[in-house]
């Protein structure tokens, strides 16, 4: 039971921030490649499932899991999208990433004036409280199952 | 009670407001640039003191002396405004005071230590110019500054101008 890693993306598809606990591959192309990839994967996949979904959706794209690994996504109104890479154990994630996003972006980004809100996140007091965060989480635990 | 946040992002447009303005002018700011834009942030917070304070005694006795004052302006004002108490008051008895606040309510989502510690002083002006508008609305001439070290923990030190 684990957490991998998690990528905070602006509306204009920056990525803000990235970090990883327990990330045993490496993609092979450089980080910036891969919130490129990520973000395209992203914008097409929602896009896709909302043509195709045969009933009217309000939530539209939550998850997808593969053999190893679930990937959650929450979207918020202001157009931040969080990407939270965890093991196959955890079904739900969607109230960590809403307490991310309410309890630690929304506290110690928005709100810092020194902060700008385009650029990557180097606010040193939210890296060590979102750590603090995931490593409390029940599903957290330092070895990959 | 009014949503916190409110005064907080309005405080951080304020600064932001000022700075900018005074950039404009030219290029880069030197220190007499930053210099001003202190004093007319601590100019903003002394007006708002002013009117604070009248609002927040209209229904307390008189004050007995220096330190009476003092006092009420760390426990009832400092709760009014910053929505808790300061943690440490220190004097010399002769008209210095040091207020310590630990977790300074405009400061705790800047920082948890050192970060951005250059920054800090930016956005404590206002609040310098509010505890030296409401001392002098209680009769009391003084000049406020402040100082940080480790955030969101700050001291703001009263010295008493004697006529």
């Amino acid at each position: 039971m684990t957490v991998h890693n998690l990528y905070i993306f602006d509306r204009n598809g920056n990525c803000l921030y990235y970090y990883e606990w327990n990330r045993k591959k490496q993609a092979g192309i450089s980080k910036e490649e891969e919130f490129k990839l990520m973000y395209g994967m992203l914008f097409s996949i929602r896009s896709f499932v909302s043509k195709m979904s045969p009933l009217d959706m309000k939530e539209g794209f939550l998850s997808f899991q593969t053999s190893k690994y679930r990937l959650h996504y929450y979207e918020t109104p202001s157009g931040l999208k969080f990407v939270l890479n965890t093991d196959l154990s955890v079904t739900n994630a969607r109230d960590t990433l809403q307490h991310i996003y309410s309890n630690l972006y929304v506290e110690l980004i928005v709100k810092n004036p020194a902060c700008a809100p385009t650029h990557t996140l180097d606010s040193e007091l939210f890296s060590s409280r979102l750590d603090s965060f995931i490593r409390a989480l029940p599903y957290y635990s330092p070895r990959a199952a | 009670m009014v949503d916190e946040a409110l005064f907080e992002f309005l405080h951080m447009e304020i600064v932001s407001h000022v700075y900018k303005e005074q950039q404009s002018s030219k290029g880069e700011m030197d220190n007499k640039d930053r210099a001003i834009c202190v004093s007319v942030l601590e100019g903003m917070g002394f007006r708002v003191g002013q009117g604070l304070i009248e609002r927040l005694t209209r229904d307390s006795p008189s004050f007995k002396d220096e330190l009476d004052i003092m006092k009420f302006i760390c426990k009832d004002f400092w709760t009014k405004v910053f929505r808790r108490q300061v943690d440490n008051l220190r004097t010399n008895h002769q008209g210095t005071y040091v207020l310590q606040d630990n977790k300074f309510a405009l400061l705790t989502q800047l920082s948890g230590g050192k970060q951005y510690l250059d920054q800090a002083p930016k956005y404590l002006a206002f609040s310098c110019g509010v505890v030296r508008g409401a001392l002098s609305n209680l009769g009391m001439d003084s000049v406020v500054t402040a100082e940080v070290s480790v955030m969101p923990s700050c001291k703001f030190q009263v010295v008493i101008q004697k006529l």
